[in-house]
């Protein structure tokens, strides 16, 4: 029983890490319905930027989101701006532009680290508790809070706030917003900056766990698009709970089953879950044409 | 322009005239190895060492009474490999070809230099099935992945069991290693010496790309393991550090194989956590002086050239991997590579001949069967060679096993 909670817990800390990840992922989806294959690289900026801001200001990497996250917002909106809102219309073309964003930022970190893995830890890093049997690392614990807080503000925002607002009338028929007088390239540019904000918020907040290297943002994304497709497509919500379902996946068949085993049967629980729900567990039929839903 | 047997009689004394000076000219080694990417501070220290080595020949004269220079051939996969191999080859001009910080790109140019009929002098590249392949152009100076495998077992024997004092029929392992081919290779052979020596063991593996490895860790916890060995690249090493930190395991001792010795690793876990992990190591240049004579002077050059320390012990393995070309092409009396291969499989030097502690003795697939690797241990945020015994310096001894 114990070993049992032990592996649950593992799973709902992995989970946490996956819903992070995801939640900008699916924002975009959802909103711009691209599928930006450069998010894990958004992920890989915000751990150098919280070393950077480490090695540079003194900074803890859980407080360096102070200057990360805004930083990442700009970039994210320039890169919309100027990489793929004159793409707006060639949806392929933008899928394609963000795998070449991809490339072009791994190869720049790559060229500017020469490959050499770093690593910024903090004082709460190297913290764990122990609730009976089961151990606790506390990093991880923040993760899954800070996913927790994000999905819950996220849905907040897009419910409750008039710009929130503006990005779902977007996202749900943009002509229309247009005539109810939205601006739908700067909702557009700002939902990708979120994004990417939130992306480097996980990046921060899961720097102290990992050693950096210029490739780690592939090690995410490939779960990513599984929490997102299980969860559903543009479903705030069905990032997180996708997310915690991939991580308990993993964690049960990496150790009931076989390390080696658990990518295999979570994409065979993914397929099936695509079988039986095609839209994914809380997506509504045809949002991958409509994007973002009420559902958050 | 009309040709008399005069003017062939001339240009045959004309090109005999030009073939000393081209003997005298210079010996061109293409490096192959990976110079841009995520392994290219590895690739860099390897070649530099290659550089290193032939500074120091040229300083004496070269050999042959040529000049040797080093070639860089970029290389980051396997495809890579033949291309660089073709580049230094075609391009360069290169008389023989060497390497390589990585087993693909080794085995790719390797057989692309046979094609082209050149020599590929293999310091550093790890699978034993390089030298299996049996080449006609390959020979490999340093230890094999056979012997990192089995140099941890010994240190599982020798030094952690004697320390825990218990037989090794009572001593409980946990192999864990990273899915690829060369963790699993390595874990195969450890598997087979364990099994051998009767040492109970469990194995347990996980992804190098894995995102948590705490289900790997708890398994292993689970089987309450006296040693726990792994076998994995930089990053997912310092993840399962970090999960085992996380997760109160604690097992007696632990051994990291070919990583975890560098300030990567010291950065991620501090030195605090690592007092006492063993390492299954190149010979570094820390080692005792009679062990490996000439080490401390690599080290004086490598400062004096680069102006730092060394960034990882694979410098010194190539170092000492270019000297053993460098002798057999003296014994060959030419880089062609049936004459060099047939010259280096008669040297013979015992062990402790080199600054590695390194003898040289090939086998008939050309491995060096005089190449081992050293156990080493972190020691007060320094990594510090500690088996065998010989080639650890004065009052340098094993520490903190058991772990506190």
């Amino acid at each position: 029983m114990a070993e049992l909670a032990n592996i649950l817990t593992v799973g709902l800390l992995l989970g946490g890490i996956y819903a992070l990840v995801s939640v900008g992922l699916n924002l975009i989806f959802g909103v711009i319905r691209i599928v930006n294959f450069a998010q894990g690289e958004f992920v890989m900026l915000g751990m150098y930027g919280a070393f950077a801001a480490n090695a540079a200001l003194g900074l803890d990497p859980y407080l360096a989101g102070i200057v990360v996250v805004p930083a990442l917002f700009l970039l994210g909106a320039a890169v919309y701006w100027l990489i793929l809102r004159p793409l707006q219309g060639e949806p392929m073309m933008q899928i394609f532009a963000t795998f070449g964003l991809l490339m072009v930022l791994e190869n720049l970190v790559l060229a500017g680290s020469r490959g050499v893995s770093v690593s910024v830890n903090s004082l709460v890093s190297q913290m764990s508790v122990a609730i009976g049997p089961v151990q606790i690392g506390l990093s991880r614990l923040i993760v899954l809070a800070a996913a927790c807080l994000v999905s819950l503000a996220l849905g907040l925002f897009l419910t409750r706030t008039m710009p929130g607002r503006a990005i779902r009338a977007v996202a749900q028929d943009r002509k229309a917003a247009r005539l109810m007088g939205i601006n739908v390239d700067v909702a557009f540019t700002a939902s990708f900056g979120i994004g990417a904000a939130l992306a480097a918020l996980a990046g921060c907040l899961l720097a102290p766990l990992y050693t950096m290297s210029p490739q780690i943002g592939m090690n995410f994304i490939m779960p990513a698009f599984a929490v997102v497709v299980l969860g559903g497509l543009g479903s705030v919500l069905g990032a997180f709970v996708g997310g915690i379902i991939v991580g308990l996946t993993e964690a049960l068949a990496g150790f009931y089953l076989d390390p080696a085993l658990k990518q295999a049967v979570l994409f065979m629980v993914f397929i099936v879950v695509l079988i039986v729900r095609p839209a994914g567990l809380f997506g509504h039929a045809g949002a991958e044409e409509m994007g973002l839903r009420d559902v958050t | 322009m009309l040709i008399t047997r005069r003017t062939l009689a001339a240009s045959a004394v004309a090109l005999a005239a030009i073939r000393p000076a081209r003997a005298a000219g210079v010996i061109k080694i293409g490096a192959v190895n990976p110079y841009s990417g995520a392994m290219a501070q590895y690739g860099d220290e390897v070649t530099r060492c290659f550089e290193l080595a032939c500074a120091w020949q040229n300083e004496k004269g070269g050999v042959l009474g040529r000049e040797l220079q080093i070639v860089r051939g970029n290389a980051t996969s396997a495809q890579e490999g033949i291309a660089a191999a073709e580049q230094l080859i075609g391009r360069d001009k290169v008389d023989i070809l060497t390497g390589t910080y990585v087993t693909a790109i080794s085995n790719a140019a390797s057989e692309n230099a046979l094609n082209n009929g050149k020599l590929y002098w293999e310091t550093n590249a790890l699978a034993r099935d390089l030298t299996d392949r049996g080449l006609p152009n390959f020979a490999r100076t340093g230890p094999s992945s056979n012997e990192f495998a089995a140099r941890s077992v010994e240190a599982a024997v020798q030094i952690v069991a004697a320390k825990l004092g218990k037989k090794a029929a009572e001593l409980k392992v946990w192999i864990e290693h990273e899915d690829s081919a060369y963790g699993t290779s390595i874990m195969q052979e450890q598997v087979r010496l364990f099994k051998a020596a009767g040492v109970p063991h469990g194995v347990g593996s996980h992804s190098a790309r894995a995102i948590d490895v705490t289900d790997s860790i708890l398994r292993a916890k689970g089987y309450a393991p006296d040693l726990w060995i792994s076998t994995a690249y930089v990053t997912d090493t310092n993840l399962l550090l970090r999960a085992a930190r996380d997760q109160g395991f604690k097992p007696a001792g632990i051994m990291l194989l070919g990583v975890g010795d560098t300030a990567e690793t010291l950065q991620a876990l501090g030195a605090e956590f690592l007092e006492g992990v063993m390492l299954i190591s190149y010979p570094r240049p820390d080692i005792n002086e009679t062990y490996g004579p000439g080490a401390a002077n690599f080290l004086k050059l490598y400062k004096a050239k680069y102006n730092r320390e060394p960034i990882a012990p694979q410098g010194m393995n190539a170092f000492v991997g270019m000297k053993i070309l460098f002798e057999a092409l003296a014994a060959a009396g030419t880089t062609e590579f049936e004459a060099v291969i047939a010259a280096a499989a008669k040297l013979d030097k015992p062990i402790s001949a080199y600054e590695t502690g390194y003898g040289v003795k090939f086998d008939a697939k050309m491995q060096n069967t005089r190449a081992f690797p050293v156990v080493a241990q972190w020691q007060s945020g320094e990594v510090r060679a500690v088996y065998p015994v010989s080639a650890a310096k004065a009052g340098v001894t094993v520490v903190n096993l058991p772990r506190a």
